[in-house]
């Protein structure tokens, strides 16, 4: 132990630090967890907007889908949370969350316009 | 000399002794068969027939010790699972230490704080009663169902190094510990059962659901799945879940002068990554930081809300066709006095309105409608037939014919009121 404290040990490296090939290799998962955490920083600006200028179309479209993202990965954490899904399911679940939240964004706006 | 299966070898190094950030090197290698060389191979055959001073650790080479963890471009595996075949097409082989531990020397890291984490989640069997027999577990026995293959967790470091939230929390223990407190959680031999789920939810609900852990395992445990087992567990189990007692950090700050005089020789806190290691200074930090942005987001929020509820009674209020009257009731060169009511809806606020107006009929066609509330302090108005004007029984205020000021204090004529005619029903437009 004494000997091993003479050392100068470097810092530990943090995730993505020197590691060219991370980004690209990143697991599914990962983006899930990400996209839904940037759908709510979107949920709350457009909220805001949606709120001070009402019945805009464009912005309307924008925040449902901020919101359909962000609510069919928050299903999918519920699902695996309550053991509802299998958890070798987590990969399949992201694409078919997020194609239902979509498929529910398009229903719902064309019901509306 | 360099041929078709000629790879780049990219490793990464860091001499203690020059100390530094330390750096990839480059290597050349002839890689004749990548299917059958391992990550393991080629770095037991550049420290051979390159460079000796490359450092690594490896025992078993058959994926039994978990020694030879680290970041094989971009994804941690162990060297000697890993063969150069399952790397992407294309890419250099690049090798790096783990992430979240002190590097000792290349790809060489201390894994102290990951054992001392472990410990932390109270990784040993307790038995609950002294047996001379050994138990029977069926294969299909719940608990062992449950249990699965998450006892063959090899401490390889893998899951800690690939999960983005080990780093950001002090205070978790990272999935390997916490698979390993699951493992005898799920386990109703063991005694431990409380002070183990009070330690473990200490720490489990700083995973974010990302499956990095799951996804790198080179044993295919799920520390995610094991998480999630200990997070229902604790639903079930609310009432044997006491808190913590408070970490030797967080009384330090207190005591911290009559600690350095009376007691100097105090024993430093066993590891400075273990669990529940959280200075109080972040722990202050944070806690104003959260009421910084909770305030932030009520103000924002209120005022936003406060607007949509408090905005619409600020507008000009709509205004609303009323029905004064069938036209018949109306003769021709006569004034006739008229209360229209009606409702008026203002936000969440209606009421009944009762609003006087005068009308006046020259022809078939032709109507004035005046409001017969006076200008001056909002009397009300009459027409009178005699003297041939409105007037105000209040303070002597009087009107022409067409509603023009003839006497008294009024300030400006008396306002006139769109109408229409519509199927013999005479309308007047107010608010």
């Amino acid at each position: 132990m004494n000997n091993a404290s003479d050392l100068e040990y470097r810092k530990p490296m943090q995730w993505g630090e020197l590691d060219p090939y991370r980004r690209g290799r990143t697991h599914v998962g990962m983006w899930a967890w990400l996209l839904q955490r940037v759908s709510a920083v979107f949920i709350v600006v457009l909220l805001v907007l949606h709120l001070c200028f009402t019945y805009k179309p464009y912005l309307q479209f924008l925040l449902l889908l901020a919101v359909a993202l962000h609510a069919s990965l928050g299903l999918r954490v519920i699902l695996l949370d309550f053991n509802l899904a299998k958890i070798s399911s987590a990969r399949r679940l992201v694409p078919w969350t997020l194609i239902l939240g979509v498929a529910a964004v398009v229903i719902a706006w064309f019901a509306i316009y | 000399m360099e041929s078709q299966s000629t790879r780049t070898v990219r490793i990464f190094r860091y001499d203690p002794e020059k100390g530094g950030e330390g750096a990839f090197q480059t290597y050349k290698l002839d890689i004749p068969d990548p299917n059958t060389t391992t990550i393991l191979d080629v770095l037991l055959r550049i420290q051979k027939e390159q460079d000796s001073t490359l450092a690594f650790r490896f025992a078993c080479r058959v994926n039994m010790c978990g020694s030879c963890g680290m970041v094989i471009n971009g994804r941690e595996g162990l060297a000697c699972k890993t063969n150069v075949c399952d790397l992407p097409a294309g890419q250099d082989i690049t090798l790096r230490p783990l992430n979240h531990f002190p590097v000792v020397k290349d790809l060489v890291v201390d894994m102290g704080p990951f054992f001392a984490k472990y410990e932390d989640a109270l990784p040993f069997f307790e038995p609950l009663e002294k047996r001379t027999e050994p138990y029977i577990i069926k294969p299909d026995d719940p608990n062992r169902v449950d249990i699965g293959m998450a006892t063959d967790c090899i401490a390889c470091g893998c899951c800690v190094s690939s999960c983005t939230m080990v780093d950001n929390h002090d205070s978790y223990c990272g999935p390997a510990a916490l698979n390993r407190a699951f493992t005898l959680l799920a386990d109703t031999r063991d005694a431990l059962f409380e002070a183990r789920l009070t330690r473990a939810l200490d720490s489990c609900y700083n995973c974010r659901t990302e499956f990095n852990c799951t996804e790198v395992c080179p044993k295919s445990i799920s520390g995610t799945r094991a998480i999630k087992y200990i997070q229902r567990l604790a639903l079930k189990n609310l009432k044997s879940v006491r808190p913590l007692p408070p970490h030797p950090a967080e009384t330090a700050a207190a005591h911290a002068p009559e600690k350095a005089a009376a007691a100097p020789e105090t024993p430093p806190p066993a590891h400075p990554c273990a669990c529940g290691g959280v200075d109080a200074s972040r722990r202050s930090f944070l806690k104003s930081a959260t009421g910084i942005v909770g305030a932030g987001v009520v103000i924002s929020l209120g005022a936003v809300l406060g607007t949509a509820a408090v905005g619409p009674t600020l507008n000009d209020l709509p205004s609303q066709w009323v029905d004064a009257g069938k036209d018949k009731d109306f003769p021709v060169g006569k004034i006739v006095s008229v209360t229209l009511r009606y409702s008026r809806t203002q936000a969440f606020h209606k009421e009944n309105k009762q609003f006087p107006v005068l009308v006046r009929r020259d022809s078939e066609k032709d109507f004035i409608c005046f409001s017969s509330i006076c200008t001056h302090l909002g009397c009300a108005v009459t027409w009178d037939e005699l003297s041939n004007r409105f007037r105000c029984a209040c303070h002597g205020g009087a009107f022409d014919r067409d509603g023009k000021v003839i006497a008294g204090p009024p300030p400006s004529p008396l306002p006139r009121l769109p109408w229409k005619l519509e199927n013999g029903i005479l309308k007047v437009e107010v608010v």
